[in-house]
Parts: C-alpha cells; structure tokens; sequence
C-alpha cells in the first residue's frame, strides 16, 4: 500500500510506503501461482470425480445384467455378504454376495477388513473371470444407524430383570 | 467493548468445556457400536466438524451477499465472510481428515473417489482458492467484490456435497442426522452425546470466527490510521517546503494541498 504526494515542487521524493500488519505481504504473482496450483487440483480432483465418483459401483445385479458389457475390465461390485458362503482360503477368503435376487461367487485375493462379516453391505473391486467377481479388495459400506453393542449393560449390571 | 469482550471469553469458556464433554461423553460412556466397535466413537467428531464447515460457508455467503448488495455494502460484511471461511476451510480439513482416519479400520482405504469424499475435497479446495484469490494485490473494496462472487460460487458445492448420498451410489453412508425424514438412526446416549458434539463445536465455530472478525477488523482499523498519518506527514513535508521556498524568495506556482494525492 503506498500513499504518494505529487507536487511540483518535491518531484523526486520518493513514494511513502505504509507498512500493513497483515503478514507477508503477497506479490501478485505469487498469488496468481498458488490460484493456479489451486485450479490445477481442483481440475485434477474433477477428472477424478467424473471418471469414478458418478458410477461409483455396479450392484451386482446390475453387473450381472451387463457382464459381456463390462468383460474383464475392473470395476467396483456392490452387494451384500451372503450368511454361510465366507469360506477362508490359502490366498484370502471366498464368498458370496447377493443384490435383490441376484448372487455372485466372489475369490477374494488378500486379507478382508476387520468389519468383513455375514450380512455386511460391501464394496469390492475387481474383474469378473468366468462365473466369478475376482476380487482384491473389499470395501464395507457402512449404514447411517448406529446401535449401541450392549444398550441394556447398565440396566441388567445387578444381574435383575 | 469490555462487556463484548467478556461474552467473547464466556463464549470460549463454554465451547471448550462442551468440546471437553463431548470427548468425555465420547470416549468413556457412550457404549461400542454393534458393527463397528470402538471405531463409533469418531461420529462425536467427523459429523460435528463436517456441519461446521456448511455452517461456516453458509455464513460466507450470507455476508458476500450482504456486500454485494448495494443497500448493505459494507466492508464488515466482507471481513465476516473472510472470517467464516478461513474458519471454514479449517473445519472442512478436519472432516477430511477424521473422515479418512475413521475410513481405514471401517471401510479398509484412507480414502476413494465416491461422490461424498470427492465433493468434500473439490469444497475445501474452492475455499481454499477463495481465501487465495483475497491475497491477489488490488485496493480494499476489488478484493470484497472478487471474493463476494467466489464465495457465492463456491458455495453452490454446499447442497452438492450433502446431496451427493442420494444423487450418486457412495461407499459413504447415507446422512445419519439431516436425513430425509430427519429423525437420525442413533442409539440413546450415543444420540444425546452426537447432539452435545454438535453445539460444541458449533460454539467453536462461533468463537474463531468472532475473533478473526476482530482481527481483521483491527488490520483495517490500523491501515487506515497508517495512511492517515502517512498523509499527514507528507502534507507536513509541503508545508515546510513551501515556506522555506517562501521565505528565500522563491516565486512559483505552488498548490497548498501538494498536487494530486494518489
């Protein structure tokens, strides 16, 4: 910020600066590169979005439906754990998950999160291969509820009814 | 001004100990999920902190419209919409930040383009870009104007972010409090210690922003004075030059305000 005084008389005195108390005054030219950088990651965060976030996932009703389709690309299934079809095995663990009516065998390739269970909503991404979703990673996809484990452990503490 | 300054403290006080319950509340009595175990215990925070962040860019865009509306202009509107939004952006990295935390053990990745976390990004960056554009060199008022418009811009990715459960498939869950029939899916006391964490860290929202306000408020305040008496002095410098010229005789044409104040 300056504040000058043109006069005829005092030409060449110099422009009076007035020190701000913002901290680091910002050149222009540093500001317009960090609004590029911002810019370049926001272009970057939309490529993202557009090519994964608007069709996150197939149900796996919807995959089946399409397998030519979708061949052996990789894409994320959705479905829910089919109770009694988890079987573990020497390269991870094997499994069925199920949307509305549909069912799809799933080899899994690796280690399964710690919330894997019979029941559980999951997200898993891979390729079909045959009758089969091969799968290397499985993603749980977690309800809005939210229940408490034991929501009488206090009520029944003294062991009464 | 001092009775301001001691609802600002009192402000201050209760956030901290809301913040102080809630963690209390969150870690030592509200009991494990039934799915999720302990992992639960991060909902008293990444929900609260993600509201703050709406609030806080709903409070922008409150004040950018303010500014830009000629009946209302004042730079205090624009001072408030800065502060909200640095406030804001703060908040928006923490639920990136919690959410990505709470993301490894539930979901197994720190993080994944679903339609929720990419929207959440892309907001933080558009107010991240707000607060750069406010650094762009330009006279006071420009730099109200330019930010007013990107305030309102950015705040379009707002109603997105939320929506963006319903609009898209996600690996995020559907909203847990603000849902469709707004009745929250939460468990007692878990609900209760939620409710806590929300006004908590919607009175601390309110305390940063109050004193950010009243920091830029006092960088105006002291600019102003500066150029004052940066006038001042360069008129003083006039005056001295024209009465020296005067008294050695000198004859010339000589304006008593100095010329052009520029």
């Amino acid at each position: 910020m300056g504040v000058g005084v043109e006069s005829p008389v005092d030409k060449d005195v110099d422009w009076k600066t007035v020190k701000s108390l913002r901290s680091r005054p910002v050149t222009a030219t540093r500001a317009i590169m960090v609004l590029l950088l911002i810019a370049a990651a926001l272009a970057f965060v939309i490529y993202k979005g557009i090519s994964n976030a608007i069709q996150y996932f197939y149900t796996a009703q919807q995959a089946v439906a399409q397998k030519s389709q979708l061949g052996s690309k990789t894409f994320r299934l959705e479905g829910i754990v089919v109770p009694g079809s988890i079987r573990d095995t020497q390269s991870g663990v094997d499994f069925q998950v199920r949307f509305a009516n549909t069912y799809v065998p799933v080899v899994e390739i690796g280690s399964p999160p710690q919330l894997f269970q019979p029941t559980i909503p999951v997200v898993l991404v891979g390729h079909f291969q045959g009758n089969y979703f091969w799968s290397n990673q499985i993603m749980i996809k977690h309800t809005a509820n939210y229940v408490a484990a034991h929501p009488s452990r206090i009520k029944n503490a003294g062991g009464g009814s | 001004m001092k009775s301001g300054k001691f609802w600002v403290r009192l402000l201050a006080v209760v956030a901290l100990l809301g913040v102080a319950l809630t963690y209390w509340l969150g870690l030592f009595i509200t009991p494990p999920d039934v799915i999720q175990g302990q992992l639960v215990r991060l909902l008293y925070i990444h929900p609260s902190v993600a509201w703050v962040a709406y609030l806080a860019y709903g409070v922008t865009s409150v004040g950018s419209i303010l500014y830009l509306w000629k009946r209302t202009r004042s730079l205090k509107w624009d001072r408030l919409a800065a502060a909200s939004a640095e406030v804001g952006v703060v908040f928006t990295a923490l639920t990136l930040i919690t959410g990505s935390i709470w993301g490894r053990p539930t979901w197994h990745v720190w993080w994944t383009w679903d339609a929720r976390l990419t929207t959440t990004a892309l907001l933080f960056l558009l107010y991240l870009g707000y607060l750069a554009l406010r650094k762009v060199p330009a006279p006071r008022d420009k730099v109200a104007v330019r930010a007013s418009v990107a305030g309102l811009v950015a705040f379009i990715d707002v109603p997105i972010v939320h929506q963006s459960v319903v609009w898209w498939k996600t690996l995020h869950q559907s909203a847990t409090v603000f849902n469709a029939s707004l009745s929250p899916k939460v468990h007692g006391e878990m609900a209760w210690t939620m409710l806590i964490s929300f006004i908590s860290f919607t009175l601390v929202y309110l305390w940063m922003t109050i004193k950010r306000y009243q920091i830029e408020t006092d960088i105006d305040e002291f600019d102003n004075l500066e150029v004052e008496a940066a006038i001042a002095e360069r008129l003083r410098e006039v005056d001295e030059l024209v009465n020296s010229k005067t008294s050695s005789g000198t004859r010339e044409a000589i304006p008593r305000d100095g010329g052009s104040i520029s």
